[in-house]
């Protein structure tokens, strides 16, 4: 078969050039970058295709692209079932808790029943609620959910942060973490057994040879 | 699974598979069936899915049943069919993709873990992480020889390979006859011819609660998400009925073939026969002439609209028919036939353009 390989890299934000990077240190560089959603590299085998970080596990998924650079965060919250082959180690983060500096709520065990949790990971919230046997209202934002308690749309809010920065800036304060998250390496399951030796190869490359098989 | 009230109060279902109604089947109404028993089924069964590509909740799935039966004959039986219905709707580069769920409860069981370990080691096989599985197993203490065999299947490809594996000390003993099994299985499918499409992975550790031998998936490299699955099962019918009755099978997606198919670049090809409108102001006449055509194998229907001929024409080009045939008060007399692809007509004795057509009067 001479199908290429296509590995999927986020588009913008902070996953886009660290990706990048990784990609290029196991010999694989981007040659046709920007504005360009499908893109060459200098390793005629594969291809990359430039999409949200957000949508790339779902991509990977159904295998409309082999591979994948995305946060664990976003391929747990979208469900998908993936191969993550690889650690990258890059993006760290923490899924947490917030809410306002003067709230009165100390930590999740004291969120009342019924309150409104503004977050960009309906999914994961729901399940983390779910299993502390609290009932909430999941509230769906994308991207700004630390304006949401400034707004008066909802007491706490569940959103990634690495620094705290953001969180400070915005006077939120943290009451429970709920994941930690790297950027992984996705793998289509299928793909996996089509392509095992280029995969394997290009999984080599990457970890360097800091981890042996 | 999709769960509602009935009026009375009880509790109703829709199916979410077959392997349950047949099992129902099986223990209820053909206890006195000869066995083994081969069933099969195309039917339509209901989840909630969450696809973010379609909304769909009903699936139409294809599958068959062996029942009554454990060797791998029965096995290789089932995989063959499997192939050879695949193969048959017109996909190309099909693989089935084969693990054993007793195989690897009983290694998780010889390496003495706890309920949370096992499911950790399950993620790890599943995720195909071989260094996290390394890290497990060398800070779960398990013995050199059980390392090196869940490292030595989590690589084998072939189901060949599995041969050279083998463990040593009585507690492996069922491990090791589930590793005959699969030698056993590898043997038959060589006299199928089909041991270069049957591959080995460790990875699959779905359902392994519900099957007892083989599991496996089928898929085709163009579609990213497996076109159907099956194992063995000889602990599930005896749920339904007193029979302890030992079982394999598969289901396929339909919709799942469709798709592959259509990324594979094939074409579905368009029915071969005849499509003839029969248009005529006596009816005794037109619905005798659509009777013969029809036992012909023409697919005959009768114009029912009393609309003009021109309209009846425009209709079968829309339809895409074959002819348009005019028809007199009797079958004796020369009939007008429209070529509606050609915008021709011409006149012939209805017994000639049946001739044509490919059936006799």
């Amino acid at each position: 078969m001479n199908k290429k390989i296509r590995i999927a890299i986020p588009n913008k934000g902070r996953l886009k050039k660290p990706a990048i990077e990784a990609l290029g240190r196991a010999g694989i560089e981007i040659l046709e970058e920007e504005r360009t959603y499908v893109s060459k590299t200098s390793d005629p085998r594969f291809e990359a295709i430039f999409a949200r970080a957000n949508d790339i596990p779902v991509y990977v998924h159904y295998g409309a692209v082999d591979l994948g650079i995305t946060g664990h965060d976003l391929i747990l919250e979208r469900g998908a079932d993936v191969l993550e082959l690889l650690d990258l180690e890059f993006g760290k983060c923490t899924l947490v808790v917030a809410v306002p500096e003067d709230s009165t709520i100390n930590f999740v065990g004291e969120v009342p029943a019924l309150a409104r949790v503004a977050t960009g990971f309906p999914n994961i919230t729901r399940k983390y609620f779910e299993k502390t046997g609290k009932q909430v209202e999941v509230l769906e934002v994308s991207g700004t959910a630390e304006l949401a308690p400034k707004l008066g749309l909802a007491q706490i809010i569940v959103d990634i942060t690495s620094t705290g920065e953001t969180l400070r800036q915005n006077k939120l304060r943290i009451i429970g973490s709920i994941l930690e998250s790297t950027s992984r390496l996705a793998c289509n399951k299928i793909a996996y057994r089509t392509f095992e030796k280029q995969i394997t190869e290009l999984l080599a490359r990457m970890r360097g040879g800091s981890e042996k098989e | 699974m999709f769960k509602f009230q009935d009026f009375d109060g009880k509790l109703l279902a829709l199916r979410a598979e077959m392997t349950a109604p047949v099992a129902r089947i099986v223990t209820t109404r053909m206890q006195s069936a000869p066995e083994p028993i081969r069933l099969f089924y195309v039917n339509n069964v209901f989840r909630y899915s969450q696809s973010y590509l379609k909304r769909e909740r009903e699936f139409c799935q294809a599958g068959v049943e062996l029942v009554g039966c454990n060797t791998s004959e029965a096995d290789g039986e089932i995989l063959a069919l499997l192939i050879s219905s695949l193969k048959q709707v017109g996909l190309q580069e099909v693989r089935i993709d084969l693990g054993h769920a007793s195989l690897l409860k009983d290694l998780l069981n010889a390496a003495g873990l706890d309920e949370q370990q096992k499911v950790s080691v399950q993620a790890l096989l599943a995720c195909r992480d071989s260094v996290g599985l390394k890290k497990f197993m060398e800070q779960n203490d398990f013995p050199s020889n059980l390392r090196d065999a869940f490292l030595q299947l989590s690589r084998c490809r072939r189901l060949d390979e599995v041969s050279s594996i083998s463990l040593n000390g009585s507690k492996y003993d069922k491990a090791n006859k589930q590793l005959e099994s699969l030698m056993e299985l590898q043997e038959t499918l060589a006299d199928y011819e089909l041991e270069d499409l049957v591959f080995f992975d460790f990875s699959l550790t779905k359902k392994i609660e519900y099957y007892t031998g083989i599991v496996f998936e089928a898929s085709v490299p163009n579609l990213g998400l497996p076109l159907g699955s099956g194992g063995r099962y000889d602990n599930f019918i005896e749920k339904f009925g007193k029979l302890r009755l030992p079982a394999t099978g598969f289901a396929l997606e339909i919709g799942k073939l469709l798709q592959a198919l259509t990324a594979q670049g094939f074409e579905i090809p368009k029915s071969s026969k005849t499509k003839v409108i029969v248009a005529s102001k006596f009816r005794n006449t037109a619905v005798a002439a659509v009777k013969i055509l029809r036992e012909s194998g023409v697919i005959a229907s009768l114009e029912v609209t009393r609309r003009s001929l021109e309209k009846t024409m425009e209709y079968g080009k829309l339809t895409e028919a074959d002819y348009v045939v005019s028809i007199g008060s009797s079958l004796k007399s020369p009939v007008t036939v429209f070529d509606v692809k050609s915008n021709v007509s011409r006149n012939v004795m209805f017994e000639t353009f049946l001739g044509e057509v490919g059936g006799q009067a």
